[in-house]
């Protein structure tokens, strides 16, 4: 069986209530932090002179070998804990892509996701 | 039939499919689409995006699923829209090629070793083949669904080496473009002036291919020697329908003559046009009397021909070899009739060839016999 497809969502969206439990999604961050004997790794990422942390969990991806304070993409589902509401992604795939130009990466995001809203809307009108 | 009449004129007839520039490309899609598109009803295995049929597509994605069978790798990829499983055959005769070639390493190791360089280049060819989950893939092939699941049937499949996404940034910028200008742009056939008043499109190209072929079958038949179009208009009317013929009654011959759709006139031009192009008539003289000549029983034209190369094939410069081709077209043209084109020309000498008057010394050299 196929997974389901991996949205790409920003970092800055994945607490919010766009993303939903269960859901697989793909982001991206820098490498802050990774606890191996927790299986979990924080990517972080800048926006609007906000810091955005996404907690990853590594178990489906181990071993690798952490570059701290490297780009990362992430691709896995959402995890959402009841209690404290702490959001995780349990990631599928862990890449660095480190000198990716994350500006360029998220124009490209805003003009897949424009194009599909404009095409959608115009599908609705009809 | 009535019932699916409906979802079948939506699609264009499966006959003009190739007009299509999509068709005969690897469409670069979003999988979501991909998985989305309706197969057609004339032909398993050729899909809509909204008007464009399509059978071959292009995907870029990350391998979220893997699974290896004996020959072949069933690789699940995921472009972000959605996923899609993907057929990848393994090539067995590259697999035998690089068995055959492990063992026999080059003692020597130094110089310029044949087998050492194929052996380099197909493990390049064998890593860039094995690919892991989350690794990017690049995949071309043909749709098909089989279990009512949609697979892409791979005939080239390679791993992507992006270390810093640039080919998948490219590809996101490029899609949104690419669709604008084509994918979602209805696909047109292109029509003349004559298919936009009637209502199906095709029938133009249609009406047309028969009236050339009505109009050879008559020439050759009544051995046709030179014509003016007005000789030959009738021929045509069959192929037009006039839709005041059922209802009405009878008209005199000379409102029919004034009736006559200038669908006619246009149909009949636009014969002639191809008739000269294939070189089957030419006209001798251009004036205001349109006069045709079959180029074939133009009795005047063989003799030219004949006399031309019978003359021609005495001097010692064309003796051996015969004319070429556009000498003779030259001399004719002196000759004969300043209009004569290479088709009609061709035409003639293949005609004298068969009647062995004349005969081909090479492609385009003609001696007499």
């Amino acid at each position: 069986m196929l997974p389901a497809a991996a949205v790409f969502h920003f970092p800055w969206e994945i607490s919010s209530e766009l993303v939903t439990d269960g859901a697989s999604i793909r982001t991206f961050g820098r490498l802050s932090k990774y606890l191996p004997e927790e299986s979990k790794a924080i990517i972080t990422s800048h926006h609007a002179s906000v810091e955005y942390q996404v907690a990853v969990k590594t178990t489906f991806v181990e071993p690798f070998a952490p570059i701290i304070g490297a780009q990362y993409t992430v691709l896995g589902e959402i995890e959402k804990s009841e209690g404290d509401g702490e959001v995780v992604v349990h990631a599928r795939v862990f890449n660095c892509v480190d000198g990716v130009d994350v500006a360029l990466l998220q124009k490209a995001v805003n003009e897949q996701r424009k194009f599909f809203r404009e095409r959608d809307g115009e599908a609705g009108t009809h | 039939m009535d019932g699916n009449q409906g979802d079948a004129e939506d699609e264009l007839p499966s006959l003009l499919w190739g007009l299509d520039p999509v068709f005969s490309a690897y469409a670069q899609l979003y999988i979501k689409d991909i998985l989305q598109m309706r197969e057609s009803q004339q032909v398993p295995g050729i899909y809509f995006y909204k008007t464009h049929p399509l059978f071959q597509v292009d995907v870029l994605g990350t391998v979220v699923y893997r699974k290896e069978r004996d020959d072949f790798y069933c690789y699940g990829v995921d472009d972000s829209t959605g996923v899609i499983n993907c057929l990848c055959w393994k090539d067995e005769n590259l697999q035998d090629l690089r068995d055959s070639l492990t063992g026999d390493k080059d003692p020597t190791g130094d110089g310029f070793n044949i087998e050492e360089q194929l052996r380099k280049l197909l493990e390049a060819q064998r890593i860039s083949t094995v690919v892991e989950i989350g690794d990017l893939l690049r995949v071309r092939g043909s749709l098909k669904t089989s279990r009512e699941q949609r697979e892409i049937t791979a005939s080239l499949f390679y791993k992507v080496n992006d270390p810093v996404m640039s080919m998948q940034i490219s590809r996101m910028l490029e899609m949104p473009q690419l669709y604008r200008d084509c994918y979602d742009k209805p696909f047109h056939v292109p029509s003349t002036e004559l298919s936009a008043s009637s209502t199906d499109p095709s029938s133009f190209q249609c009406i047309l291919a028969q009236a050339v072929y009505i109009l050879k079958e008559f020439l050759k038949e009544k051995e046709v020697t030179r014509f003016r179009p007005y000789d030959v208009e009738y021929l045509l009317h069959p192929l037009i329908q006039q839709p005041s013929t059922d209802t009405s009654e009878e008209q005199e011959p000379g409102s029919l003559q004034s009736t006559v759709p200038s669908q006619i006139r246009n149909l009949l031009k636009e014969t002639l046009k191809i008739l000269q192009v294939e070189g089957e008539i030419f006209r001798k003289v251009l004036s205001q009397d349109e006069v045709y000549n079959v180029t074939e029983h133009d009795k005047d034209l063989l003799a030219a021909i004949c006399d031309i190369l019978r003359e021609d094939c005495k001097v010692e410069k064309y003796a051996e070899k015969g004319c070429h081709v556009l000498h003779i077209l030259s001399s004719v043209r002196q000759r004969y009739s300043r209009n004569l084109n290479k088709e009609a020309l061709d035409v003639v000498l293949k005609f004298l060839e068969c009647n062995s008057e004349i005969i081909s010394t090479s492609d385009a050299h003609y001696t007499i016999l």
